[in-house]
């Protein structure tokens, strides 16, 4: 438990089994909100993760912040907040649809 | 010769089976053949245990790599004969099918073949079931009642994770799609005992018209270049499933990280933990950071044009 938010550490989300130590896992932390602003800017929302508070922390415009703990969270706020799921399939990330053979 | 047909869904556990017995020591001298949709082939990575192993890639043998099954199966037939029949030979032979396959067609075709019905006896067919997703792959596909329908022996895997009541709905649905076929539990490859499932009321499955709403499924591959890291392949996987787990039916391959050679799996919106696997010694070139795909609703261009944008902020 974090006991500065309350938090649970719960440990390993799979996307965290790529780092070989507490170094590689800041690193990949600090990465994962870099991929994740350029991604949810698209929805609007904002992702932040300074390292020292266990979660990704997302906000949107209208001053909504909330913790996230993992990914899947991720993608479930984000749901509920602009009530789109966040699809890499949509037409924003495979760029201009081509006509199909 | 016996061959054994090892079928079941995209990831109902036929790999994780057949790794724990070879680790057992069952199917002593036999030889493994795995087939594989995908041109990449994954699952050999994880057989390492067996002493004679081919793998059939690039084409699920019921269809399109059935003639590549045939000939193999003669190669074997054939190298056999000429081994001194006193000696250790081959005495066995457990198929491995790609998840897409329908086990039928692959039992026809040997049974038709005028060399190999001489040589091989099918002596079973065994499916696995995966307690967590086979009533919802029940429900919408075709080729997952056809694999129940033909099984001798169904194996229930993943039996630690999925709620008893609906464990018990499965059971007892398996039991009236096959009656006949000889069921038991399994968890991680090791056999364990089943629940009774007395009493639970069967699901009634609703006909299913030919394959008409439902795009084909295809396997593509991926491959994560150095542009790629881990850390961005794994939030755009996240998302993906999220988004479209319901038509993502398979992921598998192995990623390199700072951590090692990573095998990751997912079986629709689950993932199965990332497995560090050994470094390669054998000399064998296996394609890593490829990622075998498979599932409809989607080009393949889509996911690797996606999965460039969610790593383009490198350096930003």
């Amino acid at each position: 438990m974090c006991s500065a938010c309350g938090f649970p550490a719960a440990p390993g989300h799979w996307t965290e089994a790529g780092a070989a130590n507490s170094s590689d896992r800041l690193r990949m932390r600090f990465r994962r909100a870099e991929v994740l602003r350029n991604v949810l800017s698209t929805y609007g929302l904002k992702a932040y993760d300074g390292g020292l508070v266990p979660g990704i922390q997302i906000s949107n415009q209208f001053g909504n912040q909330v913790i996230a703990s993992d990914l899947a969270e991720v993608w479930v706020i984000a749901h509920k907040w602009t009530g789109r799921v966040v699809d890499p399939l949509d037409a924003r990330f495979v760029g201009a649809p081509e006509k199909a053979d | 010769m016996r061959l054994t047909v090892l079928g079941g869904y995209l990831g109902s556990g036929k790999t994780t089976w057949l790794r724990h017995q070879l680790h057992a020591g069952e199917f002593v001298g036999a030889h493994v053949i795995v087939n594989e949709a995908a041109e990449t082939p994954v699952d050999d990575a994880l057989l390492q245990g067996s002493s004679m192993l081919s793998v059939l890639a690039g084409g699920c043998a019921c269809c399109a790599g059935k003639a590549d099954l045939v000939s193999l199966l003669r190669k074997i037939c054939d190298e056999r004969s000429k081994e001194n029949p006193t000696g250790p030979r081959v005495e066995q032979i457990v198929l491995e099918t790609s998840g897409l396959a329908d086990p039928a067609p692959i039992v026809e075709a040997i049974r038709s073949d005028p060399v190999l019905v001489h040589h091989i006896v099918v002596s079973k067919i065994l499916v696995t079931v995966d307690a967590l997703h086979a009533l919802s792959q029940l429900r919408s596909e075709p080729l997952g009642r056809r694999q129940i329908e033909i099984a001798d022996c169904m194996m229930i895997t993943k039996l630690d994770e999925a709620q008893a009541s609906d464990l018990g709905k499965l059971l007892a649905t398996l039991r009236v799609l096959n009656p006949g076929a000889e069921m038991f539990g399994s968890i991680k490859g090791g056999v364990s005992p089943l629940p009774s499932f007395d009493g639970a009321e069967p699901e009634h499955l609703a006909e299913l018209s030919a394959d008409i709403d439902l795009p084909p499924i295809f396997p593509s591959k991926l491959v994560i270049n150095e542009t790629i890291d881990w850390t961005a392949f794994s939030v755009w996987l996240s998302a993906l499933l999220h988004a479209r787990g319901e038509d993502v039916l398979r992921v598998k391959g192995v990623v390199r990280t700072p951590a090692g050679r990573l095998l990751v799996q997912t079986v629709r919106k689950v993932v199965q933990s990332p497995e560090i696997l050994p470094e390669q010694t054998d000399g064998l070139s296996r394609e890593d950071n490829t990622i075998v795909v498979i599932g409809r609703g989607y080009r393949a261009e889509e996911l690797v044009r996606s999965l460039d944008y969610f790593a383009s902020t490198a350096g930003n």
